[in-house]
């Protein structure tokens, strides 16, 4: 290990005013800076085009920056992209699995090629197509493998050499929501368990909210919003509760809709009523304590609250609220912002 | 050293491909299996005109060219590998480990060799059921072995370019067969030069083809050898490869940085 390595202050990825223009003039990154801590799960969360796998390219070694520095690990790119190589593991947007090798041969063509040999890499082979749970079907030609067979398998691949950090472009992309589920908690076992640092791209805010223990929002090649996913949504300043409820006589119609919502709109916390249908959906600062409040207030009535849903604003509302855009994507995974009440929000 | 074990890795890689694409094997070998059988029975009386070698039956003649033919158009397909790893996101995966980048080009260029070594030795296989005989022994057929692989690598450099370039496998697969017929025609593969007009001639002259179909044809009819003409051959094809493989690591590099 090189003595720059060991410094234990410098952050493992340091980004300074990265510039990529591409040869027909496009400016695809425009002065970017950014840094991720050693064992941190950051994120790139923005649209098609925002300039996400530009940014992975240049700091994956594949494209050249045309301004700026980049060190990871302590190396400098320009200077040391061997010595990156060994370190990163790199995935990306498309599935790269060769279709004609086996699952199993496909690893320890990876491992080969980051110099790993024999039992060493026999054991490490083994050991990761049990994780990503492929044991059974290591000796088929991955070409018959389902897509997220050949997602994790992809993954897979990108691990073999122990990476210390882990580049993710859009690793989720195409995925049903089962095998997305999947992938996320693998991901956050290895950030959590093994410490591997990642940097991730994603345009799905769900993905982003989830995993990332900070994230940059960007748009068109340059950073809008930095910050963890909880402080970014708090600028936004109300969180959302959607309640529904009944009176004392089990009937829940629109008289009791509207005295429900006379009772919310005289809360001082509340700085917006709307209504949801099946009940209301109301806007509050500091939701979480707000709740007992609102439980409060309803104890008093004839009226009994059937649930309460709490959510926080989406990082989409940041978004907005940076770029006056939304990002559109079509999420797989509908529901993307709220969680039961008590649920895992941060 | 980490060149040589990257190489071996890749070849052993393709090699594999190859070996589990057995219809890509086949249909390399259709064409030259056709002429062999085919060809040297049509054209069997061609040995009775005057200006073919004397007591040369049209088999040991052709087969010559059709050996050349063969590593031409195999070599020419080369490219649609490479296409197939820029495009599927195998290169871009190869090149963010710490693989030696020009291992990946002689990974590629030796499963070539190899590959057109084995083709060539299924082809003089069954010229030799047919009655071909190699005059000059062992070392002779290993002369030829090495110098139809030769000029393959030398052609496979074009095909890598073409794929480097153009990024598209029908346009590399189209150019190879596009190629192939007319200078294989206008060349010394299947007839003596004095069979053809006079304009042909000057073609022929300076077809590789020639050159290379001329050197492997002397090591295996009698009385024909002569080191001069082998080492001037190999000369022609080392120069064809230098630029080729020029261009080649040229774009390979631009593809790479």
């Amino acid at each position: 290990m090189s003595n720059t390595q060991s410094s234990v202050s410098r952050p493992i990825i340091d980004v300074k005013d990265l510039v990529e223009v591409y040869a027909d003039g496009t400016k695809a990154v425009d002065g970017v800076s950014f840094n991720v801590e050693k064992g941190e799960f950051f994120g790139f969360l923005g649209p098609n085009g925002a300039g996400k796998s530009t940014t992975i390219k240049v700091l994956t070694t594949l494209l050249r920056k045309t301004s700026g520095s980049i060190s990871i690990a302590g190396y400098d790119i320009d200077k040391d992209p061997v010595a990156i190589r060994k370190l990163i593991g790199v995935q990306s947007q498309d599935t790269s699995v060769d279709p004609e090798l086996t699952g199993r041969e496909n690893m320890i063509l990876q491992g080969n090629l980051q110099q790993m040999h024999g039992k060493e890499l026999k054991e490490r082979v083994e050991q990761l197509l049990e994780v990503v749970g492929l044991k059974d079907a290591a000796d088929k030609r991955a070409g018959r493998y389902s897509g997220g067979m050949k997602k994790r398998l992809d993954l897979a691949s990108t691990l073999v050499h122990k990476p210390t950090v882990l580049f993710l472009d859009e690793p989720t992309t195409g995925l049903d929501p089962q095998s997305r589920a999947t992938v996320w908690e693998y991901l956050e076992g290895l950030n959590k368990k093994e410490g591997i640092t990642i940097f991730l791209t994603t345009q799905y805010l769900e993905e982003a909210d989830r995993l990332c223990e900070r994230l940059c929002i960007v748009d068109s090649g340059k950073i809008v919003a930095e910050g963890t996913p909880s402080d970014l949504k708090r600028e936004i300043g109300a969180d959302a509760i959607s309640i529904s409820m009944k009176n004392k006589q089990g009937r829940s119609d629109e008289t009791v809709k509207a005295a429900a919502r006379e009772i919310v709109s005289k809360m001082p916390e509340v700085v917006n009523v709307l209504d949801s249908g099946d009940g209301l959906t109301i806007y509050a600062k500091e939701g979480g304590y707000f709740i007992p409040e609102l439980v409060r207030a309803f104890d008093k009535t004839d009226i009994a609250l059937v649930s309460i849903n709490l959510s926080t604003p989406s990082l989409d509302d940041v978004f907005l609220k940076h770029t006056g855009k939304r990002i559109r994507v079509e999420e797989l995974v509908k529901d993307t912002t709220s969680g039961r009440f008590g649920g895992r929000r941060r | 050293m980490t060149l040589l074990f990257d190489t071996r890795y890749l070849f052993v890689r393709s090699l594999k491909k190859l070996f589990r694409n057995p219809i890509l094997l086949f249909f390399s070998l259709f064409q030259p299996i056709i002429f062999l059988v085919l060809f040297t029975q049509l054209f069997h009386s061609l040995n009775l005109l005057p200006g073919f070698p004397p007591g040369v039956s049209y088999l040991e003649y052709a087969s010559a060219g059709i050996l050349l033919q063969n590593a031409f158009s195999s070599a020419l397909q080369s490219g649609t590998s490479i296409v197939e790893d820029l495009n599927s996101g195998f290169l871009q995966k190869m090149l963010v480990t710490q693989v030696s980048r020009p291992a990946i080009l002689l990974g590629r260029l030796t499963t070539d060799a190899f590959r057109v070594t084995v083709q060539s030795a299924i082809i003089l296989c069954l010229a030799y059921v047919l009655g071909f005989r190699i005059q000059t022994g062992v070392l002779g057929l290993l002369l030829i072995l090495f110098i139809v692989a030769f000029f393959g690598l030398a052609w496979s450099g074009i095909s890598l370019a073409l794929g480097l370039r153009t990024k598209s496998a029908e346009t590399v697969f189209g150019i190879g067969a596009f190629l192939t017929f007319p200078l294989l025609f206008m060349s010394t593969a299947l007839v003596p030069v004095g069979f053809m007009p006079t304009w042909m001639q000057s073609v022929s002259n300076v077809n590789p083809i020639s050159y290379a179909v001329n050197a492997v044809r002397d090591l295996s009819l009698p009385n024909y050898f002569s080191w001069s003409a082998e080492v001037s051959a190999l000369a022609f094809i080392a120069g064809i490869a230098v630029v080729t493989m020029g261009i080649t690591l040229y774009l390979f590099k631009k593809v790479v940085s």
